[in-house]
C-alpha cells in the first residue's frame, strides 16, 4: 500500500480539489462557447475528469479519503459571453498547475511525482490554448505553478 | 645511538606529515556534475537559437522572442540552484556561440521545446523534492510554449 506523508496527502488532497474546481468551470462555461470552442471543451474536461479520478485512487490507495467536490463555487469573474468563460477556464488551468506543482515539492513518491507532472504539464498547456484564444500574450508564465 | 628526545621529534614530524602525504596520493574525486547544470545549459542554447530566430525572421519575432524570454528565465532559474548548491569556483558559465537562424524555423524551435521538455521530465522522479518542482515547471513550461507556435 502507498503511504503520503501529512504533507504529501494534504498536497494531492488540494489538487483534487483543483481538478473539482475545474470540472465545475468547465460545466459552467459550456453553455458560453461556441461550437469551434465546444470539442476543446469536451476534450479538456475529460482530461479532468481523469485525472480527478486518477487522484481519488492515489489517495484510496494510501488510506486516505479523498475530498469530495465542493456543494457550490462562484466563478472568479462574471460569465456572460465566451471571453468571459475562457477567462475563467484560464484561471481554473492556472489554479491546478500551482496545485500540482505544490505536490511536486512535498513528495517523495515515483507514482506520485508522474501524475503531478503529467497533470502540471496539461494544465500548463491547455491554460496557453485558452490565453491564445483570448489573444493574450505571453500563453504562458515561464514556470508554470511556480509560487 | 639515537637520544630519547630525537625519537620523539622524528615522530612528530611523521605524524604530521602523514597526512599531507595522503593528501597527495589520493586526491578527493571530483563529485559528480550537477545535472541542473545540463539543463540549464540546454536553455540557453535554446534561448539563444530563439533571438537569432527572432531576429531573422519577422514573421515569427513575437512568437521566438517570448520562447527566448521563457527559455532565458528557465537558465537563470536552474542555474541559480546549481549555484545554490555548489557555488560556483569561476566566473559565470560561457555563453554559446551565436547560433545561425535554422532553415525550418518553426520545426526546429519545437523540436527544442520537446526535448528540453523530456530532458526536465526524465530527472523529475530522481530529484530531491526542491527541486523536482522547479525542474517539473521548466518541463511544463516547455510544453506549453509549443502552443506559441501552433
Amino acid at each position: 500500500m502507498r503511504t503520503l506523508q501529512g504533507d504529501s496527502a494534504a498536497a494531492v488532497q488540494d489538487a483534487l480539489g483543483a481538478e473539482h474546481a475545474a470540472m465545475w468551470a468547465y460545466g459552467l462555461v459550456t453553455a458560453f462557447v461556441g461550437n469551434e470552442l465546444k470539442e476543446a471543451v469536451r476534450t479538456a474536461t475529460s482530461m479532468h475528469r481523469a485525472r480527478r479520478d486518477v487522484t481519488e485512487v492515489l489517495l484510496a490507495d494510501a488510506g486516505q479519503t479523498p475530498r469530495p467536490a465542493e456543494p457550490a463555487y462562484v466563478p472568479t469573474t462574471p460569465v456572460t459571453d465566451q471571453a468571459g468563460a475562457v477567462a475563467v477556464l484560464v484561471v481554473a488551468e492556472s489554479d491546478a498547475t500551482v496545485a500540482w506543482r505544490a505536490v511536486l515539492d512535498r513528495t517523495d513518491d515515483a507514482a506520485v511525482r508522474k501524475t503531478a507532472l503529467e497533470s502540471l504539464t496539461g494544465s500548463a498547456v491547455q491554460a496557453a490554448k485558452w490565453r491564445r484564444v483570448l489573444g493574450t500574450a505571453p500563453a504562458t508564465p515561464s514556470l508554470p505553478g511556480q509560487p | 645511538m639515537v637520544s630519547r628526545r630525537e625519537v620523539l621529534r622524528l615522530g612528530a614530524v611523521t605524524a604530521l606529515s602523514l597526512p599531507v602525504l595522503a593528501a597527495c596520493t589520493t586526491p578527493e574525486p571530483p563529485p559528480p556534475p550537477d545535472p541542473l547544470a545540463a539543463l540549464a545549459k540546454t536553455a540557453r542554447a535554446d534561448a539563444a537559437a530563439a533571438e537569432a530566430i527572432a531576429a531573422s525572421d519577422p514573421t515569427l519575432a513575437a512568437q521566438a522572442s517570448e520562447i527566448a524570454a521563457a527559455r532565458t528565465e528557465h537558465a537563470e532559474a536552474l542555474q541559480g540552484e546549481v549555484d545554490r548548491e555548489r557555488p560556483p569556483t569561476s566566473s559565470s558559465a560561457p555563453a554559446p556561440p551565436d547560433p545561425a537562424a535554422p532553415a525550418d524555423p518553426v520545426t526546429a524551435l519545437t523540436t527544442a521545446l520537446t526535448a528540453a521538455e523530456q530532458e526536465a521530465a526524465a530527472l523529475v522522479e530522481t530529484l530531491p523534492r526542491h527541486r523536482a518542482g522547479l525542474v517539473g515547471s521548466v518541463a511544463a513550461g516547455c510544453a506549453a510554449l509549443r502552443e506559441v507556435l501552433a
